[in-house]
Parts: structure tokens; sequence; C-alpha cells
């Protein structure tokens, strides 16, 4: 059986369907991404695990439980927001404190669970510093530590590192996958950006207009996307006679699809092109080697090995 | 911000001595040893402070107008929490009546209400009594008490609210603990500017107050009817003087720019 069990789960707003029948199963530990545009469908399935959406239709299940049975307040499940959503009057501590006042833990080992939450995200010293004392991302540290001290059933992570300039989006990316490691709490993720889902995910759920396109690990979604939408949402990707090609998986070789480099951009680790081709415009991505490598108008061949 | 030109700043000056001028002029004349209102006066003298002792219709009816306007505003910020709640939140037929309604006495002449309250209170028995003014000024400061407490409703993030949920808090202490300090400080400007205008309210009052219900304004609307002495300056005064000190207070207490404007306290 599995621990979380998402079951033809449906929501409409009039005659707008939101979520259409998406049935997911999450096993206990499993970090797994709700992946896709906006107006995917990706929040409002949150929402409803959360209990703050109630579905037109289907079941969840955690633990063989119908979750749906029960209030949100009992549900026991710590949520992260885009927007923090942190108790802006309260000190960083009593922000972590609350969720074990309300479960009724006292004194001496609330303040111990709220210095071991603050001290899981490297924020011991901050604790007494009030939300607009922190920066952004100090704040989303004190969300995650406010989730977790409640020691949650299912972690809940909505857009979470979306607010965050790129650098520290990387860092917290690679905290946050640590966190949840040493925790070990399932932990359902939403977001649109393709680059943190794989990297964080056990396994990805691609979603467009309200339904699963693929759920798998994010490797085999990568490599193997089972929808057209997949292909071009994980990532760019060469349409080449009817089957998708990765542009990292393009070469230049001595013989080979004919064509002529359009434009060239340096990216640092790697080179950028695009190649006119009779198959129309290719994307190429070459690893930087220190090579030389074919200049602008250059007349060159693309060769790929098919799989 | 960038720095006002000569014609600006003139016209700024200009502006402000206009709207302190008569109050200038009222707290001079208040020192007049006089009999009538003689301005400029070339003598000082505190006889018209010491006059006040000799009414206490009027030190009644002060207490009478602070404590109207404490407890009418109060109840119209009770009556705007639940209301700006619902009408930030939810989208439900009948929300934007209910907000006309609410702001309906903003637009409606005093006059007008006092005259429909005076007919309407001798009806029900409420005609002349301290209930009858308090719940006429609920009406007239309602709007104003909604005003800043929607206002600070508007800007709570319901995710936060969400967020207290998610960790096990029930309705009840959602509403103490998170909402209702998040918008307290709508709530308290609300309350101040409510109070304000139940003090300053003579036009409805006027209608509907007797003999022993007097407010402080009624009172001294009556008064100069009869009388030119410069009793009614001294008053004022008093008046100025009282709310200046409370001006003071609030900002060292709580920072008047805050109250006034409405600002949200807890900016990130």
């Amino acid at each position: 059986m599995s621990f979380l069990e998402l079951d033809a789960l449906r929501k409409t707003f009039g005659a707008q369907v939101a979520v259409d029948g998406l049935s997911l199963k999450v096993q206990k530990g499993e970090f797994v991404s709700l992946l896709g545009p906006s107006g995917c469908g990706k929040t409002t399935t949150l929402q409803m695990i959360a209990g703050f959406v109630d579905p037109s239709g289907g079941a969840i299940r955690l633990e063989g439980q119908d979750l749906l049975a029960v209030k949100p307040a009992k549900r026991g499940l710590g949520i992260v927001f885009q927007s923090y959503a942190l108790f802006p009057h309260m000190t960083a501590a009593e922000n972590v404190a609350f969720g074990p006042e309300m479960q009724g833990v006292g004194g001496g080992e609330r303040a111990k669970r709220v210095a071991d939450a603050l001290e899981l995200v490297g924020l011991g010293a901050f604790a007494a510093r009030h939300p607009r004392q922190l920066s952004g991302g100090q704040q989303q540290r004190v969300a995650l530590a406010r989730a977790l001290v409640i020691r949650p059933r299912i972690l809940l992570l909505d857009e979470p590192l979306s607010n965050l300039d790129a650098k520290l989006r990387e860092e917290m990316q690679i905290e946050l996958r640590q966190i949840q490691r040493t925790v070990g709490t399932t932990t359902i993720l939403v977001t649109h950006d393709q680059a943190e889902a794989m990297a964080l995910s056990d396994r990805v759920v691609v979603m467009n207009k309200g339904r699963a396109e693929q759920i798998a690990t994010p490797l085999d979604a990568y490599e193997h996307p089972a929808t057209p939408f997949v292909a071009s949402f994980l990532g760019k990707t060469n349409l080449l006679e009817g089957s998708a090609v990765r542009p990292e998986r393009i070469a230049f070789a001595t013989s080979g699809l004919a064509g002529t480099v359009r434009t060239r951009i340096f990216q640092g680790n790697h080179w950028l092109y695009q190649v006119e081709t009779k198959s129309g415009l290719v994307t190429v991505i070459r690893q930087n080697t220190g090579e030389d490598m074919p200049g602008e108008g250059a007349a060159v061949h693309l060769a790929w090995g098919t799989r | 911000m960038s720095r006002n030109g000569p014609l600006a700043l003139a016209y700024h000056t200009l502006f402000v001595i206009f709207m302190l001028m008569p109050i200038v002029v009222v707290c001079w004349v208040a020192f007049t040893p006089e009999g009538f209102l003689s301005f400029p006066t070339s003598h000082w003298s505190l006889r018209w402070f010491y006059a006040i002792g000799r009414y206490p219709e009027f030190i009644s009816a002060f207490w009478r107008s602070l404590g109207l306007g404490a407890l009418s505003s109060a109840f119209a910020v009770a009556i705007s929490v639940p209301a700006a709640l619902a009408i930030a939140r939810y989208r439900f037929p009948g929300r934007e009546g209910m907000t006309a309604l609410f702001m309906s006495p903003l637009m409606i002449p005093h006059v007008v209400l006092g005259i429909a309250f005076l007919r309407f209170f001798t009806e029900i028995g409420l005609g002349g009594t301290f209930t009858g003014l308090v719940l006429s000024h609920i009406v007239v400061v309602l709007p104003f008490a909604l005003r800043l407490t929607l206002a600070s409703a508007v800007g709570l993030d319901s995710r936060i609210e969400h967020a207290a949920i998610s960790l096990g808090a029930s309705e009840a202490t959602v509403l103490k603990r998170i909402t209702l300090p998040l918008v307290l400080p709508g709530l308290v400007s609300g309350w101040a500017l409510a109070f304000i205008n139940s003090f300053d309210e003579v036009t409805m009052t006027v209608f509907i107050a007797a003999p022993g219900t007097e407010t402080l304004p009624v009172r001294m609307f009556l008064y100069i009817q009869d009388n030119i002495d410069p009793l009614v300056t001294s008053v004022s005064a008093c008046v100025i003087a009282v709310t200046v000190a409370a001006l003071i207070a609030l900002d060292r207490a709580y920072g008047l720019e805050r109250l006034l404007v409405g600002k949200a306290g807890h900016g990130r």
C-alpha cells in the first residue's frame, strides 16, 4: 500500500477544469514534484491535499485513511509557501514554536524542538529576529523550520524557491535536498521550474491542463518523454526525422545532416548553437573543452546516435 | 523626493497659514479680558478660562462627548472587523450592496439623518437619550471605521492564515493569534478616526440631543446663539490643548503617520 494516494482527483471551478482525474501514488520518504506551466492544476492539487480547496471528485488517502474527512488543521501536514507566509508579528522562534504549541507540546520540550529546527536550517543565531529583519532566503528557512518542527506526515512545498535569486535558489535546492534526506519526510513539491524539479525529486509528475502527462524519475522523463509536451517542457529539444533529439546529443561530424551555423553563444561550460538545416533550425549544445569550435557562418555536418 | 520650487513653497506656506489661522485667532481671543470677541486684544487675561468653571454643563458635555465618541467608535469597530474580513475575503451575493450600505452614511447629509433619527427615536421611545446618541453616532462613524479596517484586511495574505491552520490552529485561535493582531493597526486607526468624527459631529446631534444629553459641540452651538461673550473661545482653546496633547502622546506611543494614513504596521 502506498503512503499517499491520489485517486482520480478532480476539481472544477464553474465550467473550468483545474484538475482532471489525477491519480498518483507516493511512497513513504519519497520526494515527488508536481511540475508544469502555470494553470496546469499543480497548485490546486497541493491545496486539495492541504485541505484549503475541496475536490469536486476523487479521493485522497494517507496511510489508507480518507484524508478528505479530516479537517485541514488536523491533517498534520507541513506547508511552505512561495510568499513564505510567516507570521510578521512574531519572531523566528515564535513562528516555529506556533505549531508545537498548537499540538500541546509544553515548555522545555517545545523550546528544544524549536532550537533544533532552527539549527537544522542554519538559523540558530536568528531566533529573536522578526521576519522583516531577515532576508528572503532566511525567511524561507524559517518557513521550512516552522513546517518541519511539527514532524509533518507530508511536507508540501508550494513554489518555495521562486522568490529567491538564481544563485541563492541553487544553494537552497541543495540544502533542501539534504534536509529532506536527513529528516526523511515525504515531500510534495509544486514548481514550474523543470531544473528545480529534476534536481530535487525522486519522481516528477509533469502536468498539463489538469492531467498528468508523465509520472517518472527525472532521468527517465528527460530521456524518454512520454509526450511532445513533456519533451519540450523538460528542456530544449529538436524534432529530427520524426523523433525528439536533445541538443546535447548532437555532435559536429564529417558527415551527416548538412547545415550552416547561424548563431553561436558562449555560455561558460558549454556552447549553444543554432544551425540552419533542411530540416529547419536545430539547436546544438556542445561542452566547452577548450577546443576550437565552428564559428558563425561555418558549414557543418550534424550527427546523433539513435537510441 | 524632489525639492519644491519657490512657487510651490509659497503656495504651501499660504495653505498652512490658511488652515492654522482660525485656530490661532480662537486661542488668541480666548485670552481677552473683554466681555465680547475682541481681536486683536491688547490685554491678557484668564478670565474666560475661569468662567468655564461657572458653567458645569460645558464640563459635563465634554465628558459626554468623550464617552459618546469612545463608545460609538468601539461599537463601529466591532461591527467593522467581521464586515471588513468578509468583504475582503469572500465573493458573495450582496457583497457590493453590503459595502454600499455600510458606506452610505457618508453620502447622506447629516441634517437629513438628524431629522430622521429624531422622528425614529421619538417613535421608539429613545428620544433625547444617551442610548439614542450612541446608536446614531455608530451609524455616522461606521464608514470611517470600516474604511481603515478594510484597508488592513485587504492587505492580509490569506496564506498566513492557511499556514496557521496547517500547523493545527483552530479557527478561533487563528482569529485571536494571527488575524486580529495583523489587522490591529487598521482597527486602531479606524477607531481614532471614528472617534474624531463623533466628537466633532454637530449637524445631526443638535436634532437628537436634549437638555441633559448635549454633547460639547451642541452645547457650544446653542450657547453662541444666545451669547456673544468669548466663553466658547476659551472652551475651544481647551479642546485644542487637549487634542494637541493627545496627538503628541499618540505620536510618541504609536506613530501618527501610521495611525492616520493607516499604514500596515508590519511591512517586510
